[in-house]
């Protein structure tokens, strides 16, 4: 069943100058940095659990914020993939389609046990560089998980092609962004050091995949994670603040 | 991350300065086009 996020927070103001890639919090609420790609199928899920760990909490729960950052999993994926994602996976991974297949149906059978819904055959494999871009600009307007949110749903859920700019401005709007302002953004390339930034940093963490949490610049989590891993360490943070 | 000793110190990625928290340890991660279970074949 899917589990409502709790709200994002509001403390936006407050935050230390930002050298460090953790911008921490002098509120009491937990800061939460997710490195993610759209084109993840356990990032979607990893954010649905992260979202039961927090509802988990309850209403006394602490604040959190969260913030994504940019891991592009395939960078050499072009924006217009003729196929499948069978055959793309099959042809990368050089694994029979019958190996891909149930790869697919694991999947998509976790995914339904987070209350998501995975479409592999309507999924449109693509580049989505300019889909993290456009998360960096829902980021500067506040609407960034709203965006996460929708882009995740419209790749595995809906088959929308989250890799054209044309598409991208459409679900822009549809979580409130300026359609205008964000095609600029994207059509400018205005975010695109800013993605290529959060990869960096990732490399320098050692990243190597994705989900990726942070919570509060404490505790790196890897995967996919129950919902009571996040819980406990949110819980965790929130004591050792309270101390 | 790496573990073959070949690469010398001084290219080493700096230490993230989080804690891991192990979890659950079959939590799947994605990596290129492909996820797994770390510690698996995929």
């Amino acid at each position: 069943m899917p589990r409502r996020p709790a709200a994002p927070s509001r403390a936006v103001v407050g935050i230390r100058e930002p050298e460090h890639p953790f911008a921490y919090i002098v509120s009491e609420s937990i800061k939460i940095d997710i490195w993610s790609d759209i084109a993840c199928p356990w990032c979607y899920i990893g954010k649905r659990n992260l979202e039961g760990g927090i509802a988990a909490l309850g209403e006394s729960g602490p604040d959190v914020e969260i913030e994504y950052h940019s891991f592009e999993l395939a960078p050499d994926t072009p924006v217009d993939f003729e196929g499948s994602e069978v055959d793309f996976l099959a042809r990368h991974k050089g694994l029979p389609e019958e190996r891909v297949q149930q790869m697919l149906q694991h999947v998509t059978g976790v995914a339904a046990n987070a209350g998501l819904t995975y479409d592999f055959d309507a999924l449109q494999h693509t580049n989505t560089l300019k889909a993290h871009e456009l998360l960096h600009f829902a980021k500067e307007q506040g609407l960034q998980l709203e965006l996460s949110e929708r882009l995740f749903r419209a790749y595995f859920t809906e088959g929308r092609h989250v890799g054209r700019v044309d598409e991208l401005v459409e679900l822009a709007a549809e979580v409130g962004l300026d359609a205008d302002a964000a095609r600029a953004a994207l059509e400018s390339g205005r975010f695109a050091a800013a993605v290529q930034s959060d990869i960096a940093q990732a490399g320098a963490y050692g990243i190597n995949g994705v989900p990726f949490f942070v919570i509060d610049g404490k505790y790196g989590i890897s995967g996919a994670q129950p919902a009571e891993v996040f819980a406990q360490a949110i819980a965790q943070v929130a004591e050792e603040q309270a101390a | 991350m790496s573990t073959a000793q070949t690469t010398p110190a001084t290219d080493a990625p700096a230490p993230a300065p989080f804690a891991m928290i192990a979890g659950d340890p079959s939590a799947m991660v994605c990596e290129g086009d492909v996820c797994y279970i770390p510690g698996t074949e995929g």
